[in-house]
């Protein structure tokens, strides 16, 4: 008779595992990303292989060179690296999508102590960082085969109101209109949302209200149901809503956390897109809400049963 | 409006559920530890080389929470001595060597029961603690009518742990004891009502209990949804009624009383032909194991003496356990003997063994979404780190470790594979010791 093992209890396990959840994101994503190769061209699967190709290198690399545990095998920087390159345009150098890569994984993720200790979303700091270092981002590339290489996106555009200018309403739904590769298609991110929903990785919740809150607002603002399907569908509220704002590292822990986490996601999307005409409202205020999260998680901590 | 407070889905696993409950051939030796309940361990009042039958009493209560202990086979005292047992703990245990005849003790008689102190007395005798697990004396837990009236007794037929069925045969096989278990509990503890709490997993016993009782409308058969861990007392009990108990407050201040199926019907047993607790019903099980089912066995008996019984093993074991597998020990030996309230024994084979290394929280929330209490084990995971103990300590209560019930939902579901339950079991005993190091400060 061999050894028996000694072991606390329980004894069986869900067989959930980090690495799965991973795994599901990045099949959650695959839509956007065919979209993107198939709206951008080729450019766009530069862009995006430059992020994954980089963002796993540079977290192997920081491992090799502090001595620690290998960890690209968990797919997390898979994810950071294809969410990066999702944000991107096309028109940016391949160079930069490399260093925002880079900077993504090793300061905001691995200098943190890597996966489940970063404050920010990586790839949300990465592409304000290469906002901030490099100036465009998103704005600029159209969809290849269209009559100019670059020009105004829809957000861009839209504080001027509804315009002949702007794509229709079908046009935005299906991608066909500048912006970041992965952004425009809100079709393929709405199929990686049931995926992950259905999958359990997400809840359905965080990305309707998120959505949800911007809708109502620039509804109630405008008056216009129009105007406020236009903001929804332009820029990376989709994107970001779906696949940034349900982050499990930094978001609150607990249900009711979450769901005021993509109220306040809303309402400050609303403010800097609204207030400021400035096309950045997802991304900063993903970040601000991040850096609330734990003070979220502490004002909606549950009454325990008997307690 | 009453919150969904359990909603973790495990794999049943129930394959014995169909087995119905054989005896096994008479075991050649028991080990008898004298702690076999919470409270105070008996006292031996036999000594080496005696001769014992079945039933007849071995270890007499040691302190005011006790139990007693009887012989489970007949044969010769062979030792009294010191055994550590799977809990961690080193217990005075009496060996029994039988002789294969079963013989019972000729002395024993149906106790004389006319009011509730003779049926406290009685159920005293009856050496029944708590068979669900938790092994809490049970007139100890009756005897609070004294002070508080009891209005519902509530009885625990859930069986949420995977691969148990125990309760489930006994509902099937003895509902007659089970009557006259909620017979004796309305003679004399007045209660008026009764809901008996089964996972709606178990049609068949539901059915049958509902037929058994349908003439009787105090008593509710009450179909729960199978979701562990449901049969938690604090759990059912919130579910089948809506009450809550707070930590320090006994059950029976709200009225209630929480009894196990078959703890009652043990008590029911001995109430009508005087033979105490020595044997019952243990569910064999688990991958490596050839023949699993459900086999009756006298309390002492060894797990490797049992897992023979069911066929010995099918593949070579990596893990046994006594108890189900969320909430059961793990054993290193085969000679551990089952106790009053081991309700299964399950053996897997090295795959279902394999320990899985523990990586990085993501924070995900599972454990969180899934505590039926409503606690964050991350939480109490961060508080460990503190340095400082007293810090530590006042961190841990803020966070209420003393809600939880190590039911284990938070470990099973952990994507990242982190001991969160041993974790909380760290924190629990840490608090523990905190508050009874106050107390006798204070003294």
């Amino acid at each position: 008779m061999e050894q028996l093992i000694s072991t606390s209890s329980p004894h069986i396990h869900s067989g959930a595992s980090s690495r799965r959840i991973m795994l599901d994101v990045i099949i959650a994503l695959l839509p956007a990303s065919v979209a993107a190769v198939v709206i951008f061209g080729m450019k766009a699967l530069a862009v995006l292989a430059v992020c994954v190709v980089s963002a796993v290198a540079a977290e192997a690399l920081f491992n090799v060179l502090v001595h620690k545990p290998q960890t690209v095998g968990d797919c997390s920087a898979i994810v950071t690296g294809l969410l990066l390159g999702l944000n991107l345009s096309t028109n940016v150098p391949l160079w930069q999508c490399a260093v925002g890569s880079v900077f993504a994984i090793i300061v905001v993720k691995c200098l943190f102590g890597g996966l489940g200790h970063n404050f920010a979303n990586p790839a949300i700091a990465g592409r304000v960082f290469m906002l901030l270092a490099f100036s465009a981002v998103a704005g600029g590339a159209m969809p290849a085969g269209a009559e100019l290489a670059t020009g105004a996106t829809p957000l861009e555009l839209l504080p001027a109101g509804v315009s002949d200018q702007l794509p229709s309403l079908w046009e935005m739904f299906i991608g066909l209109c500048g912006g970041a590769v992965g952004e425009t298609c809100a079709l393929a991110l709405l199929l990686g949302y049931v995926y992950l929903v259905v999958r359990k990785v997400i809840k359905w919740y965080v990305p309707a209200i998120f959505i949800g809150t911007v809708f109502v607002c620039c509804f109630i603002a405008s008056g216009d149901v129009v105007l406020a399907l236009y903001e929804i569908l332009a820029g990376g509220l989709f994107l970001g809503a779906i696949f940034m704002a349900t982050d499990y590292v930094t978001t609150p822990i607990n249900a009711h956390g979450r769901m005021l986490f993509a109220v306040g996601c809303g309402l400050i999307t609303f403010i800097i897109r609204w207030f400021c005409r400035y096309p950045e409202g997802v991304s900063f205020s993903i970040l601000i809400m991040n850096i609330l999260s734990p003070y979220l998680e502490k004002w909606t901590a549950r009454k325990p049963l008997g307690g | 409006m009453k919150k969904k407070v359990s909603r973790l889905k495990v794999p049943h696993n129930k394959h014995t559920a169909g087995c119905a409950s054989v005896p096994v051939a008479p075991p050649p030796e028991v080990v008898l530890p004298m702690s076999m309940h919470s409270g105070a361990p008996a006292e031996p009042v036999v000594q080496v080389g005696d001769y014992v039958r079945v039933g007849q009493l071995i270890g007499k209560e040691g302190g005011e929470i006790s139990s007693p202990v009887y012989a489970t086979i007949s044969g010769t005292v062979s030792a009294i001595e010191p055994v550590k047992l799977n809990t961690g703990r080193t217990v005075t245990a009496i060996r029994i060597k039988g002789d294969g005849k079963m013989e019972k003790d000729p002395n024993i008689q149906v106790p004389e029961v006319h009011d509730l102190d003779s049926f406290l007395a009685a159920v005293q005798k009856s050496g029944v603690v708590g068979l669900g697990g938790a092994a809490f004396p049970v007139w100890k837990k009756l005897d609070a009518v004294r002070t508080n009236p009891v209005h519902t007794v509530l009885i625990n037929g859930a069986e949420c742990e995977p691969y148990i069925t125990s309760d489930h045969r006994l509902m099937l096989e003895h509902a007659d004891q089970i009557v006259k278990g909620v017979e004796y509990l309305r003679t004399y503890l007045k209660a008026e009502e009764f809901i008996i709490g089964i996972e709606n997993n178990k049609p068949d016993a539901i059915a049958h209990l509902e037929e058994t009782f349908k003439d009787d409308p105090s008593v509710k058969v009450m179909a729960m949804e199978s979701v562990y861990p449901q049969g938690a007392r604090q759990i059912l009990l919130y579910n089948a009624t809506g009450k809550v108990v707070q930590p320090g407050q006994r059950l029976a201040s709200l009225g209630v009383i929480v009894i196990n199926v078959t703890s009652l019907a043990k008590m029911a047993q001995y109430l009508t032909d005087g033979m105490p607790l020595v044997d019952r019903c243990v569910t064999v099980d688990g991958s490596a194991v050839a023949k699993p089912g459900n086999y009756v066995a006298p309390v002492g008996t060894s797990v490797g003496y049992m897992i023979e019984q069911a066929g010995g093993f099918s593949e070579p074991a990596g893990k046994v356990l006594l108890g189900g597998p969320m909430m059961g020990r793990t054993t290193t030996t085969l000679s551990e003997p089952i106790v009053k309230a081991t309700g299964a024994i399950l053996a897997f084979n090295q795959k279902d063994s394999a320990q899985m290394e523990p990586t990085a929280c993501i924070h995900c929330g599972r454990c969180v979404e899934n505590c039926p209490i409503g606690l964050n084990p991350t939480a109490f995971a961060r508080d460990l780190e503190i340095e400082d103990e007293a810090e530590k300590v006042a961190a841990l209560d803020k966070h209420n470790i003393k809600l939880c019930m190590e039911c284990g939902c938070c470990s099973y579901v952990c994507p990242a594979h982190r001991p969160l339950v041993q974790n909380n079991r760290e924190g629990l005993a840490l608090s523990k010791k905190a508050a009874r190091a106050k107390k006798e400060g204070g003294k």
